[in-house]
C-alpha cells in the first residue's frame, strides 16, 4: 500500500467553504492528464448487500478451474461477466459475542465496519467509520457528491436485541463511530440528489451562490449557541455543523460542474471525455410494485451516478435483515422466516431463489456497466463492485465463510476471473484489501483486520 | 396550599441512599442474589459454563450494566414461572426462595445514581418537521417526503447526515417557492401575515428587516431569540444587499436562513444555564416544545408559549391542566401516529405481505380500515380518560363495511365511514381480538401462536422474552407424514417436548393458542387449516385456566399493574426519545403509585409522564 497522508476533507473545508474546494477539484479531478501522459478514468467503488446468507452448496463454486464455464446455480446470471469477477471463500465475519442474541443487527452493522459496537455504550450508536465512508473521505471531494447510499426499505425497523440501539438493525454505513449514514429509498429522490434541479439526468444542477454565503453565516452564528450548551449537546451541534458544511461543499462542487458544462459546450473542456464515451443511460422509474423493477432502477441510478462521475462511492442495501417478501418468486414468505430452513427442501428452494434473485440484480448492474464505454474500455473496467451478505448460512447464523463477489477491474487492480477457494482472512482484511486496490491510505486498521488477502490484487 | 414541587414523588436523597445501600448488599458477594445464583444457576450459567450465553456470575459483578440487568430479569421470569432450574435438577429452590430472589433482583434499579438521563439537543423528527412547516406556513406536510424515514421514540437516531442537511436546504427552497411571491406579483397570505409592511418599506429598510427577523425567529425558534441570533439573521440580510439583491430578496434569504438554522431544526434551550447545579429544570420554552412535540408532534401553540413566557409552565398543576387541554385538541392524534401505532404494531400493516389467494379480503381498503380501527380505539381511550385496562376489556370498536366482513357483521353495517359499534360477541373487543393486531402478528399464510404469545407478553404486559436461538427445529422440519393430520396447536406442542424449546414456549404458547380462533387476518373460525377443531383452552404459568379468547382476555385484564406499567414505560421512552436506563426505573415505579391510585386512567398516566423527573429536567454537566 502506498503511504501518504490522508486528506481529511474537513481540513480542506474548515472555515473556508467553497473558496478552497474549487482549486482542489481542478487539481485532483480526473481531468488533469499532464501533457503526453495517457489519461486514466477514475476508479469507483460500490457495495451491495443482501441479508441472511446463502444456500452454501448452491453458491460456492466446487472447482476453481471450471467455475467460469460452469458456475453454481446462484451465480448463473453473472456468467457472461464472470471473467470480470473475483470470488473468494474463507473470509470470516467478526465474532459476535457478547451480542449472540443479535445476529441480524450485527450482520448489517459489522458488514462494512468489521467491528462490533462498543459494548458498554451499546444503547447508543458507537461503532466505527465504515469502509465506504473511509473511501468517501478520501476521494469524495473529487465529485459533486462524496458518496451515495441506497436502500429499498425504510430504515425504521424497531428491534432492540441485547440492549443494542435500534440503529444497528438499520444502518451499514457510518460516517464516524457515532453517525450512521441514512440511505435514500425513493428513486426520484436519488435523481434529485444526484442532479438537483437539473431537467435531465446528466445535466448539472443549478446552485444559488448566495446560499453558500448564507450557510457560512448560519454556521458562524451557531457557534454562539454552541458556547451555551453542555458538552453532549455541543457534540450534537457539531454533527449539525459538519453536515451543513458538507452542503456548502456540494454547492461549490455544483458550481464547479456548471462552469465545466459551460466550457464543454464551448469546446474548451478541461475534463476530457473520449468520443467513444457512451451518453448517460436513461432511467425509467417503474410505476408498479415489482420488487425486481424497484431493485433494478436503484442499480441503474448507481450506474448513472458512476457513469456521470457524480460520485465514486456507493453502498446499496438490497434489503434489510428484518425481512422482505418476494411475491414475484411465487411465494409470500418473508426472507428471514425461510432462512431458518433446517434443510427442509421447500424452504431451501425458496432461500436459493431469493439469493439468485438478488445476485441477478447485481448482475444487471454489472452488465450495464459493461455496456458503457469509457476511455479505451468500459465503465466496469474502472469499477470495483462488491456484492455480499453478512452471514454465510442464515439457518445457523454462521459466519465462517461470508459470501462475497467482487466484480469489475478496479482500474486494472483486481485479479479477475479467479475463484480463491482458500482465501484466509476476515472481513476487515477484505475491506482493507479493497481499499488498497483503490490506493486509499488508511490511518488505522479497519475493525479486526490484520492483513490484506493475497491473490485479490493483480500483481504488476 | 403550598405548590407541590416538581418530582415530589421522587424519593428524597436520604431515602434514595438508604435504598441504594440495601440493594448493594443484595448484589455483593455473599448477598442474597449471589447466594441464590451460586446455589441454583451457576452450574449452567456461571463462569464454567454459560448456557444460552447467560453467565449470571458475571452479571452480578456489574449489575448496573444494561445487559446484565436484562439477563437477570429474564432469570427472574423463568425462576418465578418454575421453569428454572430445570425439572430434572435435584436442587430446587423453595417458593419463598424464588419470591425472595425476584424481590432482590428488583432492587437492581436502586444501583443507578439519581439522574434524568442523557439529554441531548433533539432534532425534530421527519414527521414533526412536516407538521411544523404545515402549521407555521400552511404548506403541505408532504413537502418533507424526501427526508429519510426514521425510528421515533426509543431508538430515535438523533443524528444528522449531509443527506439530511441537503434536503433541509431543498425543503427550505420549496417552502419559499410556495409562500413567497416573486417581486411584482401580489403578496401571499403568508407574506401579509408575517411581514406586514416590511416588504414594501422604501426607507429604513434595514430597520424593517430587523423587525421581520424578530418576529419570524420568535415563532420559528419557538422561544424569544437572543440578540446575537437576530444579528446573525441581519448579517444574512446585509450580505444579500451587498450582493446587489433587492430588499425583498434579501428578506427572503434571511427567511431561508431561519429555516436551516439549528434553532429551527432542533429543540434548543432558551438561555444559557447560569446555575452551578449539574441537574437543572428545563427552561419553560424548552419544556413547552418538549411537551408539544410529545403530544402533538408539532410546535407549541400560543397558550403554551404564553405560559412559558410568564415562567409558569414548569409546574405540575399547570402541566397537568395543559395535558388535559392538549389531549382533547385534534392535534393529539399525533400521539397515536407516533406512539400508539408503533406500540400496537399497526404501523407494519401497510407493507406486510399476505397470501392473496388465501386471504383475498386483505385489500388496501381493509388494511386502512384496520389501522383506522386501532387509531379510533386508542383515541377514544385517551380522550375519554379510560383506564389502561380498557385496552383489553372494552366491548366496542370502530368499523365500516369493509372491516365488518372480518367481524362477520357485514349484514348489519354498510357504508365506508368508520363508526363506533357495540360488540355483542364477548370474544371480540379490545386489542386482543382486534383484526389489525391479529394480522400483524401472523405469518403471510397462517397464524403464529408464538408471535401472538410474544406480542401479548412484550407489548401488552411488558415482559422480556429472549430471542429464539438459531438452532431450534421449527415446525416445518417435523416429519411431514407424522404431523399431517395434527392441528397447528398439536404440532407446536410437539416442540414443547424438546427441552431447549420448552422453557420459553411453555410461557408463550398458551396465550397464542388462546387466540387461535382468530385466523391470520382476524376472522373467527372453529376449525384450523388442517380441518381439526380449534382448542383454545390453556393454562398460564401462574396456573390460571381459560377455555376461550374471552376468558384469556379476562385473565390478562386482571394484570392491571403490569399492563399499566408497560404502557407507562413505553410512553416515557417515547416522550424522552431514548431507551429507559438506570434511574428511569425508579421514576416509573414512583409514577405507578399515583397512576394506580387513579385506577390507571390514561390521562393521568400521560400527565405523570409529563411531570416526571426525567421529562422536566436535564443534566447540564
Amino acid at each position: 500500500m502506498r503511504s501518504h497522508t490522508i486528506i481529511d476533507r474537513r481540513t480542506c473545508l474548515k472555515g473556508v467553504g467553497a473558496s478552497l474546494a474549487l482549486p482542489l477539484l481542478e487539481n485532483m479531478g480526473w481531468a488533469e492528464a499532464a501533457a503526453g501522459k495517457t489519461y486514466k478514468p477514475p476508479v469507483r467503488l460500490g457495495f451491495m448487500y443482501m441479508p441472511h446468507g446463502v444456500i452454501m452448496d448452491q453458491f460456492w463454486p466446487t472447482d476453481p478451474k471450471t467455475y467460469l464455464s460452469d458456475p453454481p446455480p446462484a451465480l448463473k446470471s453473472l456468467k457472461p461477466v464472470l471473467d470480470q469477477c473475483l470470488m473468494m471463500k474463507g473470509i470470516s465475519g467478526v465474532p459476535i459475542s457478547p451480542f449472540n442474541g443479535a445476529p441480524h443487527a450485527l450482520e448489517l452493522s459489522t458488514w462494512l465496519t468489521a467491528q462490533l459496537p462498543d459494548a458498554p455504550t451499546r444503547n447508543r450508536i458507537n461503532i466505527s467509520i465504515s469502509a465506504d465512508q473511509i473511501a468517501a473521505n478520501y476521494m469524495g471531494h473529487l465529485t459533486s457528491l462524496p458518496s451515495l447510499e441506497l436502500a429499498t426499505m425504510p430504515q425504521t425497523h424497531k428491534e432492540n436485541q441485547e440492549g443494542l440501539h435500534e440503529g444497528y438493525y438499520n444502518y451499514c454505513s457510518y460516517r464516524s463511530s457515532t453517525q450512521p449514514v441514512p440511505a435514500i429509498t425513493n428513486p426520484r429522490s436519488v435523481l434529485k440528489r444526484l442532479f438537483g434541479n437539473a431537467t435531465k439526468p446528466g445535466e448539472t444542477a443549478k446552485a444559488d451562490p448566495l446560499d453558500q454565503k448564507m450557510l457560512d453565516i448560519v454556521i458562524d452564528g451557531a457557534k454562539d449557541l454552541r458556547r451555551n450548551l453542555p458538552q453532549t449537546d455541543q457534540h450534537k451541534l457539531d454533527e449539525y455543523l459538519d453536515s451543513v458544511r458538507s452542503v456548502e461543499r456540494r454547492i461549490a462542487a455544483i458550481e464547479y460542474h456548471q462552469k465545466e458544462a459551460a466550457l464543454e459546450k464551448a469546446g474548451m473542456s478541461s475534463r476530457k471525455r473520449f468520443a467513444s464515451d457512451s451518453p448517460p443511460i436513461e432511467i425509467k422509474i417503474p410505476e408498479g410494485g415489482l420488487r425486481s423493477e424497484y431493485m433494478k432502477v436503484m442499480c441503474d441510478l448507481n450506474v448513472l451516478a458512476f457513469q456521470t462521475d457524480t460520485t465514486r462511492v456507493s453502498t446499496y442495501i438490497g434489503s434489510l435483515p428484518n425481512g422482505v417478501s418476494y411475491p414475484e418468486l411465487g411465494f409470500n414468505d418473508q426472507h428471514h422466516s425461510q432462512t431458518h430452513h433446517k434443510n427442509d427442501p421447500e424452504k431451501v428452494r425458496k432461500v436459493a431463489a431469493i439469493t439468485e434473485f438478488n445476485v441477478e440484480q447485481f448482475a444487471h448492474m454489472v452488465k450495464r456497466m459493461k455496456s458503457i464505454k469509457e476511455g479505451d474500455g468500459t465503465l466496469l473496467d474502472n469499477c470495483l463492485m462488491m456484492w455480499g451478505s453478512g452471514l454465510e448460512d442464515g439457518d445457523r447464523h454462521s459466519r465462517e465463510n461470508l459470501p462475497f463477489i467482487i466484480a469489475g477491474g478496479g482500474g486494472g487492480s483486481i485479479n479477475t476471473g479467479q475463484f480463491l477457494d482458500n482465501a484466509k482472512g476476515n472481513q476487515g482484511d477484505l475491506l482493507t484489501t479493497i481499499l488498497g486496490c483503490l490506493e486509499i491510505p488508511l490511518d488505522r486498521k479497519i475493525g479486526i483486520a490484520t492483513k490484506t488477502i493475497p491473490g485479490v490484487i493483480r500483481s504488476a | 396550599m403550598a405548590a407541590r414541587q416538581l418530582g415530589a414523588d421522587e424519593p428524597t436523597d436520604t431515602e434514595f441512599i438508604a435504598l441504594q445501600n440495601k440493594a448493594k448488599v443484595a448484589f455483593k458477594e455473599g448477598g442474597g442474589v449471589d447466594i441464590f445464583i451460586k446455589a441454583y444457576c451457576a452450574d449452567c450459567h456461571g463462569h464454567k459454563k454459560a448456557k444460552s450465553g447467560l453467565n449470571f456470575q458475571r452479571s452480578i459483578k456489574k449489575p448496573g450494566n444494561v445487559i446484565a440487568r436484562n439477563h437477570l430479569k429474564q432469570a427472574v421470569t423463568f425462576v418465578e414461572s418454575l421453569d428454572m432450574p430445570p425439572d430434572d435438577e435435584d436442587k430446587q429452590p423453595t417458593d419463598e426462595e424464588r419470591r425472595q430472589f425476584a424481590e432482590w433482583v428488583d432492587q437492581i434499579k436502586y444501583l443507578s445514581p439519581k439522574d434524568p438521563g442523557p439529554f441531548e439537543l433533539r432534532r425534530l423528527t421527519k414527521i414533526e418537521f412536516g407538521n411544523t412547516l404545515h402549521d407555521l406556513f400552511g404548506v403541505d406536510r408532504a413537502i418533507v417526503d424526501d427526508l429519510p424515514d426514521e425510528v421515533v421514540g426509543a431508538g430515535y437516531l438523533n443524528s444528522m447526515s449531509p443527506l439530511q442537511s441537503e434536503q433541509y436546504l431543498g425543503i427550505a427552497n420549496a417552502v419559499l417557492d410556495e409562500i413567497w411571491a416573486s417581486e411584482g406579483k401580489p403578496v401571499t397570505r403568508f407574506q401579509k401575515e408575517w411581514l406586514g409592511n416590511a416588504l414594501a418599506a422604501k426607507s429604513n429598510q434595514r430597520n424593517a428587516a430587523n423587525q421581520v427577523a424578530l418576529s419570524i425567529a420568535g415563532r420559528a425558534y419557538r422561544r424569544p431569540p437572543a440578540e446575537s441570533e437576530i444579528e446573525v439573521l441581519l448579517r444574512v440580510y446585509d450580505v444579500a444587499r451587498e450582493n446587489k439583491q433587492s430588499h425583498p430578496s434579501a428578506l427572503r434569504l434571511m427567511f431561508k436562513a431561519v429555516l436551516i438554522s439549528p434553532q429551527f431544526l432542533f429543540i434548543t434551550p432558551a438561555a444559557p444555564v447560569t446555575s452551578d447545579e449539574t441537574i437543572v429544570p428545563l427552561d419553560n420554552y424548552q419544556l413547552a416544545s418538549r411537551l408539544s412535540y410529545f403530544l402533538w408532534s408539532t410546535i407549541p401553540d400560543d397558550e403554551l408559549l404564553a405560559l412559558a413566557g410568564k415562567g409558569n409552565l414548569n409546574h405540575p398543576e399547570t402541566l397537568k391542566k395543559q395535558v388535559k387541554r392538549m389531549l382533547l385538541d385534534k392535534r393529539s392524534r399525533a400521539l397515536f401516529d407516533g406512539f400508539g401505532a408503533q406500540w400496537l404494531g399497526i404501523d407494519q400493516l401497510k407493507t406486510k405481505a399476505f397470501d392473496e389467494k388465501k386471504y383475498p379480503l386483505m385489500t388496501d381498503a381493509m388494511r386502512f380500515a384496520m389501522a383506522e380501527e386501532a387509531r379510533l380505539f386508542f383515541d377514544s381511550i385517551v380522550r375519554e380518560n379510560q383506564s389502561v385496562v380498557n385496552f383489553v376489556t372494552n366491548n366496542y370498536s370502530f368499523l365500516n363495511e369493509t372491516l365488518a366482513t372480518v367481524y362477520g357483521l357485514e349484514k348489519t353495517l354498510t357504508g365506508p365511514e368508520m363508526r363506533r359499534v357495540k360488540l355483542t360477541d364477548p370474544n371480540r373487543g379490545g386489542i386482543l381480538g382486534m383484526p389489525g393486531i391479529l394480522a400483524t402478528t401472523s405469518f403471510p399464510n397462517r397464524t403464529s401462536p408464538v408471535n401472538r404469545g410474544v406480542w401479548v407478553l412484550e407489548q401488552v404486559l411488558g415482559e422480556h422474552i429472549p430471542p429464539a436461538p438459531a438452532n431450534v427445529p421449527t415446525l416445518e422440519k417435523q416429519d411431514k407424514k407424522k404431523v399431517a393430520n395434527l392441528t397447528l396447536r398439536e404440532r407446536t406442542e410437539l416442540h414443547q417436548t424438546s427441552a431447549s424449546c420448552a422453557n420459553c414456549h411453555r410461557i408463550l404458547d398458551p396465550i397464542g393458542f388462546g387466540l387461535e380462533n382468530f385466523n391470520a387476518i382476524g376472522q373467527w373460525r372453529e376449525l384450523d387449516d388442517s380441518g381439526g377443531a380449534i382448542d383454545a383452552s390453556g393454562v398460564l404459568p401462574g396456573g390460571e385456566k381459560f377455555e376461550t379468547p374471552r376468558e384469556l382476555k379476562a385473565i390478562i385484564a386482571t394484570r392491571k399493574e403490569e399492563l399499566a406499567k408497560n404502557v407507562t414505560e413505553k410512553l416515557l421512552a417515547y416522550a424522552l426519545c431514548r431507551q429507559l436506563i438506570g434511574y428511569d426505573e425508579v421514576v416509573v415505579e414512583n409514577l405507578m403509585n399515583t397512576i394506580a391510585k387513579d385506577n390507571y386512567r390514561m390521562q393521568t398516566l400521560i400527565s405523570e409522564v409529563v411531570t416526571s423527573y426525567p421529562f422536566t429536567r436535564r443534566r447540564v454537566k
